[in-house]
């Protein structure tokens, strides 16, 4: 295998991988920048509108609550999924009876595809014909009915809840996968140490862990900033956007309104506000993984 | 040795299959000029039988020598596969296209003018009866109706009879409407089902309201900004429609049900009353038959404008386009299909499955059991003036969609009247 480590090997090897990233990926991308600063409806040629588009944007009441409601998903799904699915992962690392029947079930919701997320949950939170309302109303405790979805506040919310149901089993997965990696020599002798359970988690697992950890912050960045069927499904962004993320708002501009340009610089915003968080909590890692 | 055992069996089974793909070839030749169809709806046979039914008849009487085939796909996926068709030059032969999308396609060039299919059939032309003028801009006619729409409110008689409210009528007024909403509103059914989720164009019997408060006679003033949306006319027709939604006339949950989930509501006898049109008629005819009458809507008694108006107007155009003309098989092969689809034969399956057609000849009528569609030629029996075009039929795609969130957001009480308006202004600002 040695001729495999000389260096125009090494690139004519990444190449292909390069050109179709540069395709599929970053063309694309840099295409959606440019139309961001047309006036275009899909037809013709599009209109160079300067940063028309972007100042819009910025007075745009709908653009704001959109951002809102991303972040409240972000937040939320963030704390949730990052917390409960380590310490499920850690439960399901344990040799226990119906562990693998436990793995199979937590997993499952991460194979069922998105649009059809939104229809089960439809009918769990929708406020007439929903089972959480039918539920409440059983038990007597009509009072603590909501809106869950279709209302003007709470839609975000139960959209990082569903979004968390959906992706606990993936993210388990790969925390299950990191678990797998930490040497049990290690962690017997934090056991020799006299390491209570809590402490070998806090001084032992999570160091060892901080790549896994890391990753699986990344993908929940990337990918509450891509939730889309959920809300199309769930209440199509309404009552009146008011319930749209970044992603609903864009598509909603740029193909029901056909306003291609405006669409476009929503889209580049999100693209840039993932980014920038995704820099941020890693700029953060690897400074606190420096001083360690 | 194992390897190369499967891979000649591998190539055989392949080169195999190629030879008999070829052989077969011949079997299934067809000398027929194919021309697509570009249509709003993922399954043509089911969503539109009665466009399906009449390209099946062309297709079966004209055999070997035209075939039309479908390019299908829902309406949002459609308007977006016909302007990516539009940029590589992929466009159906024939499309159906919203009418606010329209004008632009026109503009960009991508559409024949049909002024020339019109002009070879005459019979064609009168039968439209002027239908065909909502579609012509300065590059001339550069589409045709596909349908006649009837827009209004159907309604449940068994649920109106049970909560003891009168059948609405010609003459039935605002405040008697919401009379009626309240009352049905006690009966324990939903007065009248809608639902906002991914159907912001589901608002059809609100076009009566916008009409009866002057939408004809101001709209060029609308367009060119001389008078701002948010006029004392329009601040009164949205009032309207929050006086309702504040009479309790919709589901609780309309934001999270869609068009097809609020007519659900009304084919099981949930809801009293749902906005719709004529191509609904066959599906209320089976679901309630004889219990469904159909409504143009209230009357306003403060509003100066003529109330005296029913809703028989050309639903969103077929256009042809521009490159069919490169090919003269195929422009043939368009044309032919026209003259059918805009023929006696075609109107008359059109009726036969409920569907107004777009043109006029003297013989075709629905038959009895039509029941709801019986209803509608019953009301437009009125003899009333129609506009030219449904209200929001005559704005362009972003004012459009402004005006749908802007109604929707006055039902749920989203904005108040005025914030309404001025959104659509806004939209119209940002065009």
């Amino acid at each position: 295998m040695h001729w495999l480590s000389k260096k125009r090997y090494k690139i004519g090897l990444t190449i292909p991988t390069i050109l179709v990233y540069s395709v599929y990926i970053i063309l694309p991308i840099l295409i959606a920048v440019r139309y961001s600063f047309s006036k275009y409806s899909g037809l013709g040629k599009p209109k160079f509108v300067g940063w028309k588009n972007y100042i819009r944007l910025f007075h745009d009441p709908l653009f704001w609550s959109s951002f809102k409601n991303t972040m409240i998903m972000f937040i939320l799904a963030f704390a949730l999924l990052m917390v409960l699915a380590f310490l499920v992962a850690l439960l399901l690392n344990q040799r226990l009876v119906g562990v693998d029947f436990c793995k199979a079930l937590i997993y499952s919701p991460a194979i069922i595809a998105p649009i059809i997320v939104g229809i089960i949950w439809v009918y769990i939170l929708d406020p007439n014909i929903g089972f959480l309302n039918g539920l409440l109303d059983r038990i007597g405790l009509s009072a603590l009915k909501q809106k869950w979805i279709g209302g003007n506040t709470l839609t975000p919310y139960s959209i990082a809840v569903i979004y968390f149901w959906q992706q606990l089993g993936y993210l388990v997965t790969i925390f299950i996968a990191g678990l797998k990696m930490i040497p049990g020599e290690i962690l017997e002798a934090a056991d020799i140490d006299g390491a209570r359970p809590a402490q070998k988690v806090m001084y032992v697992v999570i160091p060892m862990m901080k790549t896994t950890i890391s990753n699986v912050a990344v993908l929940i960045i990337t990918g509450v900033f891509k939730i889309f069927e959920i809300v199309l499904q769930t209440t199509g962004g309404g009552p009146n956007h008011v319930s749209d993320s970044l992603v609903t708002y864009s598509y909603s501009m740029t193909f029901s309104s056909s306003d291609y340009g405006y669409g476009m610089s929503l889209a580049t915003i999100t693209f840039i506000v993932s980014l920038l968080i995704t820099g941020i909590y890693m700029a953060i890692f690897r400074d606190k993984e420096k001083k360690e | 040795m194992k390897k190369n055992l499967v891979s000649v069996i591998v190539t055989g089974a392949l080169a195999a299959s190629t030879v008999a793909t070829m052989t077969a070839a011949p079997a299934f030749a067809d000398d027929a000029v194919t021309i697509k169809f570009g249509i709003h709806v993922a399954n043509p046979a089911e969503q539109e039988p009665v466009t399906n039914s009449i390209v099946e008849t062309f297709n079966k009487e004209n055999e070997g020598k035209y075939k039309v085939e479908f390019v299908a796909s829902d309406t949002e996926s459609h308007s977006k596969n016909m302007k990516l068709a539009a940029t590589d030059g992929t466009l159906p032969e024939i499309f159906w296209i919203d009418a606010s999308e329209a004008p632009e396609y026109s503009d960009a060039g991508l559409l024949l003018d049909l002024s020339d299919f019109l002009n070879q059939n005459a019979d064609i032309k009168t039968a439209l009866n002027g239908m065909e003028a909502a579609f012509s801009d300065d590059n001339g006619q550069y589409g045709l109706p596909y349908q006649c729409n009837v827009q209004g409110f159907f309604y449940n008689k068994e649920l109106f009879d049970k909560a003891g409210v009168e059948y609405p009528t010609d003459d039935t007024t605002y405040d008697q409407f919401i009379d009626m909403i309240k009352k049905l509103k006690e009966s324990g059914v939903t007065p009248l089902a809608i639902g906002s989720k991914n159907s912001g164009f589901a608002m059809w019997e609100f076009n009566e309201f916008l009409s009866r408060y002057g939408w004809a006679e101001n709209i060029d003033k609308y367009k060119s900004g001389e008078t701002p949306f948010n006029n004392d006319d329009l601040a009164a027709c949205f009032d309207k429609v929050s006086g309702i939604a504040e009479a309790g006339a919709f589901p609780d949950n309309m934001a999270t049900i869609e068009y097809f989930d609020a007519k659900q509501l009304f084919d099981n006898g949930s809801a009293a009353m749902f906005g719709t049109g004529q191509w609904d008629c066959a599906e209320f005819d089976e679901n309630l038959g004889d219990k469904v009458g159909f409504w143009w809507g209230p009357k306003f008694e403060d509003s100066a404008y003529d109330q005296n108006i029913d809703m028989k107007v050309p639903s969103a155009p077929i256009v042809v386009s521009a490159a069919a003309a490169d090919d003269d098989k195929k422009l043939e092969a368009v044309y032919e299909f026209l003259k059918f689809y805009y023929g006696k034969e075609a109107a008359g399956i059109s009726y036969a499955g409920s569907i107004f057609p777009s043109t006029n000849y003297d013989g075709l009528s629905a038959s009895d059991s039509q029941y709801a569609m019986n209803s509608m030629i019953t009301a437009l029996g009125n003899g009333w003036k129609t506009p030219s075009a449904a209200p929001d039929q005559t704005l362009s795609a972003a004012v459009q969609e402004q005006l749908y969130d802007s109604l929707f957001g006055v039902m749920q009480g989203t904005y108040s009247s005025a914030d309404a308006l001025d959104k659509m202004d806004q939209a119209k600002a940002n065009e």
